[in-house]
């Protein structure tokens, strides 16, 4: 930063005046602060280590899709073949574990945040895309929005409970509501909707799939980012 | 800029006391983080009473959100990441205030809590970087005013070196194309 000599100069005016700043701490201003904060002083246990909060999230997110399975059946499943069934795994299990890094990650303030989640909604939409428009029949099909609708509304009903699972191990970390945290959120329980909606779904045509799953999916991401957001504005501490 | 620079290891130790409940590390804490995050506030360009309130609800929050410290990562980071929001949530609150404001005919008898804070200098750092974009200032008031290293920067606005450098290169283009047009105004005048 000191490449030249007006470099030198600023950075001389820079210390000069950051040295100027007040930065004395009155005593009625430590005792003010320190007894608003004595009587609530107990014992706190540290949040768990990173690594442990992201297979936390990712255990949810196996636990709940294979839990789930059984109640909404597995009629499409049969339907798929390997290369189908391969693909979607990788699919919804890569974007799952994205996701509960991005999730982990907010759960301590001051982290440093590896992949931004707009990279992780990016790159789980490509691939969900991607797997869908290689791998299933692009025929047209016959009553698009009768088959359809069910489909987006099961995956509402999965997420929106899982939403408040993942919120309620998250809240104990994620102390400033954000549209990163809402995504995030919204996505894991998107992610675990999404799983037992495949191998349920018998309408394994690409327009349904792009449509009516991975649509939905992406309609809940943005709206978890609205309301993160909208929520953050609203918070007074 | 060592002189605001504080020995992490010795507060991360404090911290973890005060973890556990214990007062004196929270006192010690506080006696020695403060006037760093005091310097901060009042380094963004708002009036010494403001500043001590900000600092009044940061520490609230680091109290609140003392489980979310882990004694394996840096401290400042974590506590500048939760007075950066402080900030950011006090400014938007301000604004709110500002546009809810009307316009009256005649001044009210009673002088407002900002008009009774003493006025800031104008030689002083904030404004200084008054005019730079907020996360530009931002990056300077953690690295120059509050004494943070670069690593520290990038994790409390969750961030990368590489970005706050470049913040750091554009503030120091600005404020040096400021300084040199405001020396000519000098001059001509």
């Amino acid at each position: 930063m000191q490449d030249n000599p007006s470099d030198g100069e600023l950075e001389r005016e820079l210390n000069e005046r950051a040295g100027r700043e007040a930065a004395e701490i009155s005593a009625e201003l430590q005792r003010r602060v320190l007894e608003r904060l004595t009587p609530s002083l107990r014992p706190v246990k540290p949040i768990a280590a990173q690594r442990l909060l992201v297979l936390q999230f990712f255990g949810i997110f196996v636990l709940s899709a294979v839990g789930i399975v059984p109640i909404v059946g597995k009629a499409g499943f049969g339907l798929m073949t390997d290369a189908q069934i391969a693909w979607m795994c990788l699919v919804l299990a890569g974007g799952a574990a994205l996701f509960s890094v991005i999730l982990a990650g907010q759960m301590v303030p001051g982290r440093r945040r590896g992949i931004p989640v707009a990279v992780v909604c990016a790159l789980s939409g490509l691939a969900v895309i991607a797997g869908i428009g290689l791998n299933f029949p692009w025929m047209s099909p016959g009553s698009f929005v009768s088959e359809g609708w069910p489909c987006a509304m099961l995956e509402l009903t999965i997420a929106a409970p899982a939403t408040l699972v993942f919120w309620l191990l998250a809240r104990r970390g994620a102390l400033f509501a954000s549209a990163t945290l809402g995504a995030s959120l919204v996505g894991m329980a998107v992610f675990t909707a999404l799983a037992p909606l495949q191998v349920q779904c018998m309408f394994l045509r690409a327009p349904h799939l792009l449509v009516w799953h991975g649509g939905t999916a992406a309609v809940l991401i943005g709206l978890g980012a609205l309301i993160g957001s909208m929520r953050h504005r609203a918070v007074e501490w | 800029m060592s002189e605001g620079a504080i020995d992490d290891r010795e507060l991360r130790d404090l911290m973890i006391r005060y973890q556990r409940a214990d007062a004196a590390a929270l006192e010690e804490l506080f006696r020695r983080v403060s006037p760093s995050l005091l310097r901060y506030f009042s380094g963004s360009g708002v009036g010494r009473n403001d500043a001590e309130d900000l600092l009044q609800e940061c520490w609230i929050r680091i109290h609140r959100s003392r489980h979310t410290y882990r004694s394996s990562e840096l401290l400042m980071p974590w506590i500048y990441a939760i007075a950066r929001h402080t900030r950011l949530d006090g400014y938007r609150r301000r604004r709110r205030l500002e546009s809810r404001e009307v316009l009256v005919e005649s001044l009210p008898d009673h002088v407002s809590e900002a008009a009774r804070q003493a006025p800031r200098e104008e030689d002083d750092f904030a404004s200084l970087v008054a005019s730079l974009p907020e996360g530009q200032r931002e990056v300077l008031v953690m690295l120059k005013v509050s004494g943070m290293s670069l690593e520290e920067v990038a994790e409390a606005t969750a961030s990368t070196v590489g970005a706050v450098k470049q913040k750091v290169h554009r503030a120091y283009t600005a404020l040096r194309r400021a300084l040199r047009e405001d020396r000519e105004n000098a001059r001509q005048s």
